[in-house]
């Protein structure tokens, strides 16, 4: 029954710091940006903690370090980002990329 | 008892019935056909027409017997899927004007719902035909020259899938002698080739890389409504027939696993949030493959249930961002932003849809997608599959959890007049968000129908701490790369995929035709006329030549149809 709750107030949680980062991260900034964000702060600080004392189901050894699930989140949307922007070196074109191979143009 | 009806049927008569009615009685009337179709599959559940397959929709074909109607738990959770969001999709397109629209839209349910219950090899491929035409339909009703062209590409792929599935089919029933559509065996080797094929055929529907560009090509072009239909039917009728026929194909979970991580990194770069959306969708269709491919009971459970909760989510998302079309007439970042005070009940629907497809705990992904992540933890090489699937877990949640919502409603407001859309369309949304969030909360009703019993627990402790951490920290890194200003910013561009070769062989081959071969032929028509105009005496008046045609003309069609006759003739008797 303990761990029912508790899950509920993580999920709970966990949706309410996802839609406080929308609106902190939103451009010209909110009138409360900043408490949006601290919120937000503490809740990944939350999950971090709960994480300290959660007994994991281990099948590979790292999925015990400390926090792996954080850190492979944080570092796997870092990397996808920087990947991205190596791919925007040769993959973007003009709009009209494609109609101008054709026939118009020669 | 009852006799049964298909409920594909329901919507091929229904599509015919559409220009009949007008007005506000047309309004009524659409929503009709697709209530018909979930009674008639929930009574098919309750098991009220007898024994399986109803025996009425047996037809003899070329000494075969074509079977309409297989139900099973697979075919009646696609099923039951399909015409439930149906009656959410009708809800949200009333307001198509075009007929022809809303008949082609009616006809695309139809013929998936038939590929969905077809029991047999020839039945499955003439409602896979019927299928791509349809949705070839819907796409043109965008009505610009961009889903003209589109369009043209998108039959082209889907021509060349269905010939190479016909080629698999016929080979198969070749060497089998039995159109049963039932697993497939790799087992002898003249059953190799056949195989191969109709597996070519099926991932080319479920748009696998490098064999899914047509997908992020087409979708987007069709109408706000169009494209929510496209969204639906045609990738899951895929993964339904791979289910059926390939569980346990250990390439497939590879694929599936490169399918999942390939286009997360298209998904930033595009500036067109329904191409985003269908890169998501094909990021989606890779973890349903991934879990086919692990075969287990527990990675086939995961894999139809998260296309059961796709069709959902995804479904909500793409009507999210079609009310934005719907209203603003576009959807791309580099003009949108800041609409969450001027449509605040879409931009609601939008972060359900968002927190659904990166499966944030208490949303439909979250009960769904741990099924197959947790089966990849099992497999060999499982290490890495399992770092791959968390990735791309990231990554979806990156482009359809973050970038989606954020661009579209909370960017920079570039003071755009909008207002939520009519009724119906939030209507529409709103009951799809409310079955997010009721699956993701209680999902045992959906694991009750799976094809297999369930004995998974989605809810507990490590899980859900382990999946917080993973998406709030992802998201993190997004708020800390767009504050810094590393964040790439959004361009009007267009990105190249694996349909470039093609596209620009495509383009020279016109070029061709255009240029060389047809000062060739004007060369040659110039020199046959200079010949012929030696002869000019021949024939006398212009009229007594035309009549000469005239009847050469009809001599070979004479000639044709004797021909014609002689090889039926041959066929038939001998």
């Amino acid at each position: 029954m303990n761990d029912e709750i508790l899950i509920a107030i993580l999920a709970l949680l966990g949706a309410i710091g996802y839609v406080l980062l929308l609106f902190g991260a939103k451009e010209p900034r909110h009138k409360y940006g900043n408490l949006f964000l601290a919120l937000y702060g503490v809740c990944l600080i939350i999950v971090v903690v709960a994480g300290l004392f959660v007994q994991w189901h281990i099948v590979f050894s790292w999925q015990d370090l400390t926090s792996f699930y954080a850190i492979y989140g944080f570092s796997a949307c870092v990397f996808l980002i920087y990947f991205a922007k190596g791919l925007r070196l040769w993959l973007p074109k003009e709009e009209d990329y494609y109609e101008t191979r054709g026939v118009k143009n020669k | 008892m009852i006799e049964w009806v298909h409920p594909g049927l329901i919507f091929i008569i229904g599509a015919l019935l559409v220009p009949v009615f007008r007005g506000n009685l047309k309004k009524v009337y659409l929503i009709i056909p697709p209530v018909l179709a979930l009674i008639d599959v929930v009574l098919m559940y309750m098991g009220s027409f007898g024994s399986i397959p109803a025996s009425r929709w047996q037809l003899p074909f070329l000494g075969y017997e074509l079977i309409f109607g297989r139900m099973d738990k697979l075919s009646l959770l696609f099923g039951l899927i399909y015409t439930l969001v149906s009656i959410l999709l009708v809800l949200y397109a009333l307001n198509v004007k075009s007929n022809g629209e809303l008949m082609s839209q009616f006809f695309y349910v139809g013929s998936a719902l038939g590929a969905i219950f077809a029991g047999d090899l020839i039945t499955l491929y003439i409602f896979w035909e019927f299928m791509a035409i349809a949705s070839l339909l819907v796409i043109l009703h965008g009505g610009t020259d961009k889903a003209l062209g589109a369009g043209f590409r998108y039959i082209m792929w889907h021509v060349a899938g269905g010939l190479i599935l016909l080629a698999g089919i016929v080979l198969y029933i070749e060497s089998t002698g039995s159109i049963a559509f039932n697993a497939f065996s790799w087992g002898t080797t003249s059953l190799y080739l056949p195989t191969l094929l109709i597996f070519i055929g099926f991932i080319i529907n479920a748009a696998v890389p490098p064999l899914h560009a047509w997908l992020p090509d087409s979708y987007p072009e069709s109408t706000y409504a169009g494209t929510v239909y496209l969204s639906i039917f045609t990738t899951k009728t895929a993964v339904y027939v791979l289910a059926r026929g390939f569980a346990g194909f250990g390439p497939l979970m590879w694929l599936g696993v490169i399918m999942t991580v390939y286009p997360i990194f298209y998904a930033v770069l595009e500036n067109d949030l329904r191409k985003v959306l269908s890169y998501s969708l094909i990021n989606q269709v890779g973890f349903m493959l991934c879990g086919i491919g692990i075969g287990t009971t527990l990675a086939v459970n995961g894999a139809v249930s998260h296309a059961f909760a796709q069709i959902l989510f995804e479904g909500l998302l793409f009507m999210a961002i079609g009310s934005v079309v719907y209203r603003t007439g576009t959807a791309k970042c580099t003009d949108l932003g800041g609409l969450y005070k001027s449509m605040p009940l879409t931009c609601i629907f939008c972060i359900v849809g968002a927190a659904s497809i990166s499966a944030f705990p208490f949303f439909t992904g979250f009960v769904t997608k741990s099924m197959i992540i947790d089966a990849a933890l099992g497999q060999t090489g499982g290490a890495l599959m399992y770092v791959l699937l968390l990735l791309a877990s990231a990554g979806v949640f990156h482009h359809a959890g973050v970038k989606v919502p954020f661009f579209a409603f909370f960017a920079e407001d570039r003071g755009i007049n909008a207002r939520d859309p009519p009724l119906n369309m939030l209507l529409g949304m709103g009951i799809t968000a409310s079955l997010c969030i009721l699956i993701g909360v209680y999902p045992h009703p959906l694991y009750q129908i799976l094809p297999y019993p369930v004995d998974f627990v989605p809810y507990n402790v490590p899980h859900v701490v382990a999946q917080l951490q993973l998406l709030l920290f992802a998201s993190f890194a997004f708020f800390v790369l767009i504050t810094s200003g590393i964040y790439p910013p959004e361009q009007r561009k267009i990105n190249l995929d694996t349909d470039w070769p093609l596209r620009v062989m495509g383009a020279k081959f016109m070029w061709f035709l255009h240029e060389p071969l047809t000062n060739l032929a004007k060369g040659l028509d110039h020199a046959l006329k200079s010949l012929a105009s030696l002869f000019a005496g021949y024939g006398g008046e212009k009229e007594e030549r035309i009549l000469i045609g005239v009847s050469v003309g009809i001599a070979l069609l004479f000639l044709a149809f004797y021909l014609f006759m002689q090889m039926a003739y041959t066929w038939i008797f001998h």
